[in-house]
């Protein structure tokens, strides 16, 4: 009987007897801290959501809101549409991804691939760090004094579009040189171990291995500038009129709609703004989903 | 192995945008608010000639927003396919920009200054030809107030100074009760309400009290409120909002936002009976402004119209100027705008009671026809 109780007890006392009760008070205590900065984190984004969405929503629901623009209607008219602005919105967009993407991919490559712990890359990381903090007014306000004043160019959607290229190449260039570093060395290797050159390395095996998440970061890096509302304040006019020309007249876009009519203050303006709001956050949304809709088909597949 | 999809996939998104733009269009049928205020429009028509430029460019005034988008409502009814674009973005911003050329026409809520050199900074931007102050919009302010149990006020501009300057702060002050004989009155303080950000209005409303008056107004005049009692607020809308929260609140308003807010606006006595805020009362008092620019240059001798006290006129009202070039436009813009204001003074005014504006009175439209027409 005697042997028996010996088996079971244990040779040792177990390290952990008793949690006393002062730590087990701290361990409580810092769950409930976590989790509450995670409720007071998420409440005013679930709450503005939920507010947006049910101010603005039975507005977007009607066919001409995406198909017409606000042209000939008066502050207490309603009806009419947003697509002004979305086409504003998405061409200035596009116009900024389309210079901004190659120079900000080049950079990348450059200070992964050639830079290395060079002088000059250590001077390119730290402007491009200083370029990400600079604030979209001052973007702006530089192309404004560069374009519009110094050289003469009209206020247009291409002026915005400039500034929203400054704003964007920091981010894309960041995002791209994580990616590009993580890609194994031994890829780079074994591609020069069969005499194939540096360049087409790069082209053949170390951008199409990052490419998914690069697309990624140039999606969301869209979907950032395509919300910002310093540059189409200073660089280009409101207008309720369709406008597809990008280097002349004014142009519409959905932050631009929504600062000029929030000064309509009767039901109509109501309706405009928080339906744009919707509109815009709708367009963002889908601009996610397609970048990480992008990036599971461009990823690499395993055999 | 690596996915030969993403051309595909960017292929597929290029479809995509290029189908969406496809189907937009700037065909709308109106379809009209609440408001809907009959108000006696000007009679006289002229001739205009469509074409030009295709879609001018304008900037300024917030306060004639409304009126400009019924103005090109009217442009494009007439002329097809014509266009304004009209930024909302203030007065100031609506003079730099046309001085610096980047506007056609620029919107302001006060005349070009001589003295911080912007008659001549737009002299320069009309290759050396004046520009002219066109007052194509008029608007009254309203003096709207929120007191609970009181639903008729009136005050007179003596009043007014001192609620403004913090001579009277309490709803049962007996200056209050004077001209609100029979009201009863709450023992409550009176909260003022101004405009925090440099606005048209308030210069206006200043210049207004200073004027009429009677010597209780001892502040300046200017874009910034100087009457050191009461709480700021930014924009009109703002000031309608804060009205409207409160109890015990009064300020300075245009028209339209009084409506839009459904708010209560106090009935003005400038010495020959009380006038309701309305087109009517403005209507009658514009009739009688007196023009002090030179020539076509059409700024309003506002002094005069404040001081006056016709009966049944309500003086409170804001002008707001289109500014043009008399000349130095090149041939395609001159057409535009010579188009574009043609209509506003004529077709367009039709819709402005509508949109809280008063219609311009025959007499000062039949000047205002002679200026466009000067344009050259």
């Amino acid at each position: 009987m005697s042997t028996a109780t010996d088996l079971n007890r244990p040779a040792a006392p177990p390290a952990f007897q008793e949690i006393n009760a002062s730590r087990r008070f701290k361990n409580r205590l810092a769950t409930i801290l976590v989790a509450g900065t995670f409720v007071l984190a998420l409440a005013p984004l679930v709450w503005l959501l939920i507010t947006v969405i049910a101010k603005g929503f039975q507005y977007v629901l009607n066919a001409d809101w995406w198909q017409k623009s606000l042209a000939g209607l008066t502050s207490r008219q309603f009806g009419g549409g947003v697509y002004h602005a979305i086409v504003g919105t998405l061409l200035q967009g596009l116009i900024c991804a389309v210079i901004a993407v190659p120079i900000a991919v080049m950079v990348a490559v450059y200070l992964v691939e050639y830079g290395k712990r060079s002088r000059l890359a250590k001077a390119v990381t730290f402007t491009v760090d200083i370029l990400s903090g600079v604030p979209s007014i001052v973007a702006a306000l530089f192309i404004y004094a560069l374009c519009i004043t110094t050289l003469g160019m009209p206020r247009s959607a291409f002026a915005v579009s400039l500034a929203l290229v400054l704003l964007m190449i920091p981010v894309v260039v960041r995002t791209t040189e994580e990616l590009l570093k993580i890609v194994p060395d031994e890829l780079r290797e074994a591609a020069y171990a069969l005499g194939v050159p540096k360049w087409k390395t790069i082209v053949k095996i170390v951008i199409p291995t990052a490419m998914s998440g690069i697309i990624t970061g140039i999606t969301l890096a869209i979907a950032r500038v395509m919300g910002e509302t310093a540059p189409v304040l200073v660089l280009v006019g409101y207008t309720t009129f369709i406008n597809y020309d990008p280097f002349g007249g004014s142009m519409a876009s959905l932050p631009l709609l929504m600062t000029s009519e929030r000064l309509t203050t009767n039901e109509v303006g109501e309706a405009r703004v928080w339906g744009a709001a919707v509109t815009l956050i709708l367009i963002i949304t889908v601009f996610n989903l397609l970048g990480s809709l992008i990036s599971r088909l461009t990823s690499l597949k395993t055999k | 192995m690596i996915s030969k999809r993403p051309a595909t996939v960017l292929g597929f998104i290029a479809a995509g945008a290029l189908a969406l733009t496809a189907c937009g269009s700037d065909n709308n049928t109106a379809t009209p608010g609440a408001n809907n205020t009959a108000a006696p429009a000007p009679t006289a028509t002229t001739p205009v000639e469509c074409g030009g430029k295709k879609s001018l460019v304008a900037e300024g005034s917030s306060a004639q927003k409304g009126a400009i988008e019924a103005f090109v409502a009217a442009y494009g009814a007439k002329c097809s396919g014509q266009q304004l674009a009209y930024t909302p973005s203030g007065s100031g911003a609506g003079v730099k920009q046309f001085n610096a050329g980047i506007v056609d026409i620029g919107g302001s809520d006060s005349p070009l200054n001589k003295d911080k050199g912007e008659v001549e900074a737009a002299a320069k931007r009309c290759q050396g030809n004046p520009a002219w102050n066109l007052p194509l919009v008029f608007g009254p302010v309203g003096i709207a107030y929120k007191l609970d149990g009181v639903t008729s006020l009136t005050v007179t501009p003596e009043l007014t100074a001192k609620i403004f300057s913090g001579a009277v702060t309490k709803w049962n002050d007996p200056a209050v009760a004077a001209v609100n004989s029979g009201a009863t009155l709450p023992d409550k303080a009176i909260t003022v309400i101004y405009r925090g950000d440099e606005s048209g209005t308030t210069d206006n409303f200043q210049k207004y009290l200073k004027a009429a008056g009677k010597g209780a107004w001892t502040k300046d005049a200017g874009k910034k409120f100087n009457g050191g009692v009461g709480q700021g607020a930014q924009g009109s809308a703002g000031v309608a909002d804060a009205i409207g929260a409160g109890d015990g609140t009064i300020g300075y308003i245009e028209w339209s936002y009084v409506q839009d807010k459904k708010l209560s606006a106090a009935k003005l006595d400038s010495g020959s009976g009380a006038v309701e805020l309305g087109a009517e009362g403005a209507a009658a008092a514009i009739k009688s402004a007196k023009v002090k620019g030179e020539g076509n240059d059409l700024v309003l001798d506002l002094d005069s119209l404040y001081a006056s006290n016709t009966a049944g006129a309500y003086p409170l009202v804001l002008a707001t100027y289109e500014i043009v070039c008399s000349k130095g436009y090149d041939a395609d813009t001159t057409k535009a705008v010579k188009a574009f204001l043609n209509v506003a003074a004529t077709d367009g005014q039709g819709a402005l009671a509508e949109a809280g504006y008063v219609p311009l009175p025959n007499e000062f439209q039949a000047k205002l026809l002679g200026a466009i027409k000067a344009i050259a």
